[in-house]
């Protein structure tokens, strides 16, 4: 692969892609470990994929991996809009009403999160350390397309073994406005609008129906909400409030955190 | 269940050891034949006499070789271990108190019938209360996994002339259980002169569907309807929104119909005690209000919604063959409800109008069958008030999705056009 020799970055299986190396640690050093170059501690004999294959509910046990969130983005005349819900659940547990599913990967690059959180953490900071790297090689920002192809190889590396991530890029670069969308099947679409998580398609009804290509910054941020405000509305494993950024061609601002509560209300006053 | 009785199903003791009166023989073998695990080779059939027919909660029951073989080898199995058997059952007397009966389930302990293809449950509907009545619509796609096995087949199905209800789920369970609650309320107009209300007939259809929970029929319908004794009360619900100050125009403006309908008004379940209740609080409501004679039509105002809101009005209720039954002011179902719902959320209010309504219920199919793959084609839209329910010409969603894109375009070009003048006026 052409992008990871220039940027550098050096797998363990790197010389045959898809084929799994798996040597073993001698003298297992914890301090070091992973610091030189990626690397995976997997015990002896551990095939994921098969062990995966045995906890689907045919077969009795069900880990059952759902993208639980709502996140949206679009394209518009000034730039991409980037809304996210803020609830982390563990099964029936809410584990954060706040947590933060935009990682700021720099200035012009954000990436939104959904399914597994520790996945998407691990694997969209690795992201930011490989596109900061190729800055510093390269005295050049690196692009959306590029940036989200890195991810999308990183999650082909490891197919079929468990991850589960669904996450949209967003960037402003030379080519303008940038969104994608890649996934832990290894799939990576570039579009206009796209919403992940199993809110997404409330959400998508309401952006769909709002979306003009010419919209003012207003309408477009308003349009944002309330996708992700009906979505948490209806859908059971997203809320708490929403994050809304705004990405522009000098790069990307936080337009709000409203609780989407409030914004229902706000939206109802007047109804039933 | 009381309403099965005032309905008239009587069904007959088949599990003859749970009712009271033990006024036949029976033998226990038959029992156990009923439950349909037991005696292979034997079919069985039950027909009422005196009924003549079969009540609605009786099915034929098929040869039980036939449920262990695929339905596509009907046709050879051989009939002749197979002498169909009359069970000589008499049904209980009308006038003796009948526990209801579950009729007999489709072999719940037999293996299930192999389905000759798969099914797939793929639509939108939605159903939705305002001011002015009931607005049902839903898309036209019968689908069949991968295949539209109908581009235009109705899912709004009227059932008398002020309900109207929604079908999801298997096409002909919807179709026939549609067909057979409809049969049972026009018995139940005939036999008591009125029509049965929206909630009853949600009861009713959740009682009939109950059996046959656990088995693989599904029929999710939201029964949309308007309850009401006849037609003089046709009043637009406004008037619901007692605490607004553009009440008083109302109420005045209408006094002339709340006159006409005060004294029917009993007819709703008016005792003179709400009559009571309504003058105390119209004293109350006397001081907000300004002029002497507006209690008065303040006070009978009141006393009509309090009692047409309980009994009188629209009503949308989700039943579904579970035994869920909901009653709410918007439901939407099917494979494609999530993109309805959030445009149906945002845009449904109670003070709508009409054409308000009917565009928001056209928008939220025409979404959902933007994005969903099993809805699709038209979408058709009923529009049930308290003269009844109006049905609207069906609508080709593909116009309107060429009719987006063509806007897009224009926009487009507009914007480019724009651009172009903008540049060539920096030039110049």
């Amino acid at each position: 692969m052409a992008l990871l020799d220039v940027s550098g970055y050096k797998h363990n299986s790197a010389s045959q892609f898809g084929f799994k190396h798996a040597h073993l640690l001698d003298g297992l050093n914890h301090y070091r470990f992973g610091t030189k170059c990626q690397e995976f501690a997997v015990p002896v004999g551990v095939d994921p994929s098969k062990f995966l294959k045995s906890c689907n509910s045919e077969n009795g046990v069900s880990i059952d991996l759902n993208h639980g969130t709502t996140t949206l983005a679009f394209k518009f005349r000034h730039g991409v809009i980037v809304a996210v819900d803020s609830r982390a659940s563990a099964g029936k547990y809410i584990a954060s009403k706040e947590a933060n599913k935009v990682i700021e990967i720099n200035p012009y690059l954000l990436g939104t999160m959904s399914g597994s959180a520790a996945d998407c953490q691990y694997w969209e900071r690795l992201l930011a350390k490989e596109c900061r790297l190729y800055k510093l090689r390269n005295k050049q920002r690196i692009s959306v397309s590029a940036a989200s192809k890195l991810l999308c190889n990183m999650m082909l590396g490891y197919r079929g073994m468990g991850l589960s991530m669904g996450s949209m890029i967003c960037g402003w670069d030379k080519q303008g406005p940038g969104l994608y969308y890649v996934d832990d099947n290894g799939t990576r679409l570039s579009g206009r609008m796209f919403s992940t998580g199993c809110g997404n398609s409330y959400a998508y009804g309401v952006i769909d129906s709002g979306y003009r290509e010419d919209m003012t910054v207003e309408e477009a941020y308003e349009l944002g909400r309330r996708g992700i405000a009906h979505a948490t509305h209806r859908d059971a494993y997203s809320g708490g409030v929403v994050n809304l950024y705004h990405m522009q061609e000098d790069g990307w601002i936080k337009v709000c955190k409203e609780d989407v509560s409030e914004l229902i209300h706000k939206y109802k006053k007047g109804m039933f | 269940m009381a309403l099965q009785d005032v309905c008239g199903l009587h069904n007959p003791p088949l599990f003859p050891q749970w009712t009271a009166p033990l006024s036949r023989s029976f033998m226990p073998e038959d029992s156990t034949h009923l439950s349909g695990g037991g005696i292979h080779g034997e079919a069985f059939s039950t027909r009422l006499p005196g009924r003549g027919g079969l009540s609605p909660l009786e099915f034929y029951m098929p040869i039980a070789e036939y449920l262990t073989e695929s339905p596509i080898n009907f046709g050879q199995t051989s009939l002749s271990s197979a002498p169909t058997k009359l069970l000589e059952i008499d049904h209980l007397h009308p006038s003796l108190p009948s526990i209801s009966l579950p009729p007999p389930t489709p072999c719940p302990i037999s293996p299930s019938v192999p389905l000759p293809f798969t099914l797939s449950h793929g639509t939108t509907t939605l159903g939705f209360a305002f001011q002015g009545g009931v607005i049902a619509a839903a898309d036209t796609r019968s689908s069949c996994s991968g295949l539209v096995a109908c581009p235009a087949s109705p899912k709004v199905l009227p059932i008398h002339s002020h309900l109207v209800g929604t079908t999801s789920g298997t096409s002909a369970d919807c179709a026939l259980w549609k067909r057979i609650l409809a049969r049972e309320l026009r018995l139940y107009q005939l036999r008591h002169h009125r029509r049965l209300s929206t909630g009853g007939a949600a009861k009713l259809l959740s009682h009939m569907l109950h059996p046959f929970k656990g088995t693989e029929l599904c029929v999710a319908a939201t029964l949309c309807g308007w309850d009401g004794d006849d037609e003089k009360h046709e009043q637009p619900f406004t008037e619901k929104h007692l605490n607004t100050p553009t009440n008083q125009m109302t109420a005045s403006n209408s006094t002339s119909q709340s006159e006409t309908s005060v004294p029917s008004a009993p007819l709703c379940g008016n005792t003179p005690t709400n009559q009571m209740t309504a003058s105390v609080s119209s004293s109350q409501s006397a001081a907000s209000v300004a002029s002497a004679p507006q209690p008065l039509i303040a006070a009978t105002a009141q006393q009509v919604i309090r009692s047409r809101s309980r009994i009188c009005g629209p009503r949308v209720i989700y039943v579904c063959s579970d035994g869920l039954r909901l009653q709410g002011e918007l439901f939407s179902v099917g494979s494609g409800s999530p993109y309805a719902y959030s445009i149906l959320d945002s845009s449904v209010y109670w003070g709508m109008s009409v054409q308000e309504a009917t565009a928001v219920a056209r928008e939220a199919v025409f979404r959902a069958t933007y994005r969903d793959a099993y809805s699709g084609n038209n979408v058709d839209l009923y529009h049930v008030t308290a003269k009844g329910w109006r049905r609207r010409e069906r609508e080709n969603l593909k116009e309107e999705y060429y009719r987006e894109r063509e806007r897009e375009r224009e926009r487009l070009a507009e914007r480019n056009a724009e651009k172009k003048a903008i540049l060539r006026s920096d030039d110049g």
